[in-house]
């Protein structure tokens, strides 16, 4: 049930900002494109390497800590049955 | 299911249509094609070691390399392989005897033979795209016609394997079972085979065009004959965009099976992983034409594209999250599959972060047509879908030869494959950049560039060394390896209770 609500709030979030993010493309403005450009990439290269820093670093954490020859590894409740 | 332990006559495995049987022939034809494509990489990458010709010895001689590199890693490796594991284990997950309908498992494994030698022994030189107008009006036949009709044939192939796969998992699954039950790896080729049924016609459609363009009848691409080169982009495009997932689908699917087992835990959201394979199989299609935003699109359909394009990260993001959440709190065994489902993992969060940076129409711009494009896809189908297709041989290797490979080398393969490809693919992002176009022969002598363009060739042979310890560990271990314990090959404890399930009749 979760996965469909988060959807339908994403589709309800992302649809009306794009339709008013096309609508505004008006001729006659000017932009230094090169600057809009490379000022765009660099914001999103921050956001990516950032989460790629949390998801990186929480599976380098994950190997070091639950692999089996860590000394504080312990069975897990599913060990020796049919799951 | 042990194929290869009791030595049999070989046309009894060619002329088997038991899913096992088949699924071995999938198995060896995808390997030979790996091996194959990947000795065409390499001669691609020592070429662009230095700027200038250096061992092929002109340019169409290179764009035959890569256009044949490309067409038989995707069409020839990454497909039959994905055949190949729902050939094994689809049947066995879903508890019936064997595929839907056998005998046509095994037209559509013979397909794929005819059509591998039409493509190399035209050896086309117009990319995998098939560019028009070149590929209508220049491109040297009987090449590019022997290109159009292994294509054709590969595409009745995929069809022909769809159906099979559909009908298998939803008609002939166990009456116990619902599809709600249903391992995830199935769910995977459920997913992807709606996508081929839905996707492939229209390319099928596009290669005939092509062809009578080719032939003078028809202008469909031709701008001499009032035909416009665009619509075949969006015929490709509404194609292979979705073809990604087909490829990426089957992987994550094989990277389910892998990670609880050697976590030594269920999957975390079972139904997490269903909903986002249905959702990438549905937002496959809603992205097709941010590969064509350099084609005059108006604003608002870019801007369509690009949101299109985005709904896929939370598909993806479930999955990557999923698997993390598998392996928290597990006892985690790092044996060689494990170890390639994780690479693949950490991979395909960063040829996705790229993706996002791609999907960005500004910067889609500043990166088309660029190294940037190269190192993006490669991360993708060599990062993330060959990485976990190897992942799943070594896990299903004891299952298939009743012996064990050899643990350590299957450790070197992974590591010496995850250093070369983050120096290769991670490289090119970065000499895209720098303004390097792609599909290019030859390259001015910028320091940068040549930096850049080594490193990339270094890794690549780290990947082409890597690939020969894996072919001798295949090879001496499917000969002599140490007898599995088909039970529990990988000492994880617990029941396996599907793969060795599986018995061959003529066993």
């Amino acid at each position: 049930m979760l996965p469909w609500v988060f959807l339908v709030v994403s589709a309800a979030m992302i649809l009306p900002a794009a339709a008013a993010f096309a609508a505004g493309d008006e001729p006659g403005e000017y932009l230094d494109r090169r600057v809009v450009i490379w000022n765009l990439f660099f914001k999103m290269m921050t956001v990516a390497f950032t989460v790629g820093a949390v998801v990186s670093g929480t599976i380098i954490w994950l190997i070091w800590r639950f692999r089996e020859s860590n000394p504080k590894a312990k069975p897990t409740p599913y060990e020796g049955t049919d799951w | 299911m042990l194929e290869l332990q009791k030595p049999r006559p070989i046309w009894q495995i060619m002329f088997s249509t038991h899913h096992t049987d088949v699924g071995l022939l999938y198995l060896i034809t995808s390997l030979g094609f790996l091996f194959l494509g990947g000795a065409l990489a390499l001669a691609i990458r020592a070429e662009l070691f230095l700027p200038g010709a250096q061992i092929i010895s002109d340019a169409m001689t290179f764009n035959r390399m890569f256009t044949v590199h490309g067409t038989t890693l995707i069409f020839l490796f990454i497909i039959p392989f994905a055949s190949a594991v729902g050939n094994y284990f689809v049947p066995i997950m879903v508890r019936y005897k064997d595929m839907a309908y056998p005998k046509l498992n095994a037209i559509a494994y013979w397909m794929i033979p005819p059509s591998g030698a039409l493509i190399w022994l035209g050896f086309a030189d117009f990319t995998w795209y098939a560019t028009p107008p070149y590929s209508i009006i220049s491109a040297p036949g009987p090449a590019a016609d022997m290109w159009i009709f292994g294509l054709k044939i590969l595409g009745i192939s995929s069809i022909l394997g769809s159906i099979n796969f559909i009908v298998t998992i939803l008609k002939c699954k166990h009456p116990d079972m619902s599809i709600g039950q249903v391992p995830l790896l199935a769910w995977s080729f459920l997913s992807s085979s709606l996508i081929i049924l839905v996707a492939i016609p229209t390319f099928a459609a596009a290669l005939l065009m092509l062809l009578t363009d080719r032939l003078g009848v028809s202008g469909f691409f031709n701008p001499a004959l009032g035909g416009d080169p665009i619509a075949y982009a969006h015929l490709f495009w509404f194609t292979f965009h979705p073809e990604v997932y087909v490829l990426v689908i089957p992987a994550i699917g094989m990277m389910y099976e892998i990670i609880p087992r050697f976590s030594r835990k269920p999957i975390f959201s079972y139904n997490s992983g269903v909903f986002a394979f249905v959702l990438l199989s549905i937002v496959g299609f809603s992205s097709w034409a941010h590969h064509m935003y350099a084609t005059g699109m108006s604003f608002t359909e870019k801007t369509v594209f690009m949101v299109g394009t985005l709904a896929a990260v939370p598909a993806s993001a479930m999955h990557v999250f999923n698997f993390i959440a598998t392996m928290w709190n597990g006892r985690i065994r790092f044996s060689s599959p494990m170890m390639w489902a994780v690479g693949g993992i950490a991979l395909f969060f960063s040829a996705g972060a790229g993706g996002v940076v791609n999907s960005a129409m500004p910067l889609d711009f500043t990166t088309h047509d660029t190294y940037w494009v190269v190192g993006h896809f490669h991360l993708f189908v060599m990062g993330t879908i060959a990485f976990g297709s190897i992942g799943y041989l070594y896990y299903m290797f004891p299952y298939v030869t009743g012996r064990m490979y050899n643990e350590a080398m299957g450790k070197i393969h992974f590591i010496m494959s995850f250093v070369g490809t983050v120096m290769v693919f991670f490289t090119q992002h970065v000499l895209g950049l720098y303004g390097m176009p792609r599909r290019v022969f030859d390259y001015p002598p910028i320091p940068e560039w040549i930096a850049m363009n080594q490193i990339a060739s270094i890794g690549a042979m780290i990947i082409g060394v890597s690939m020969v310890v894996f072919l001798a560990n295949m090879i001496h271990s499917s000969a002599r390896g140490a007898p599995a314990n088909i039970e529990d090959p990988f000492g994880l404890g617990g029941r396996y209770y599907y793969p060795f399930e599986a018995r061959n009749p003529r066993h």
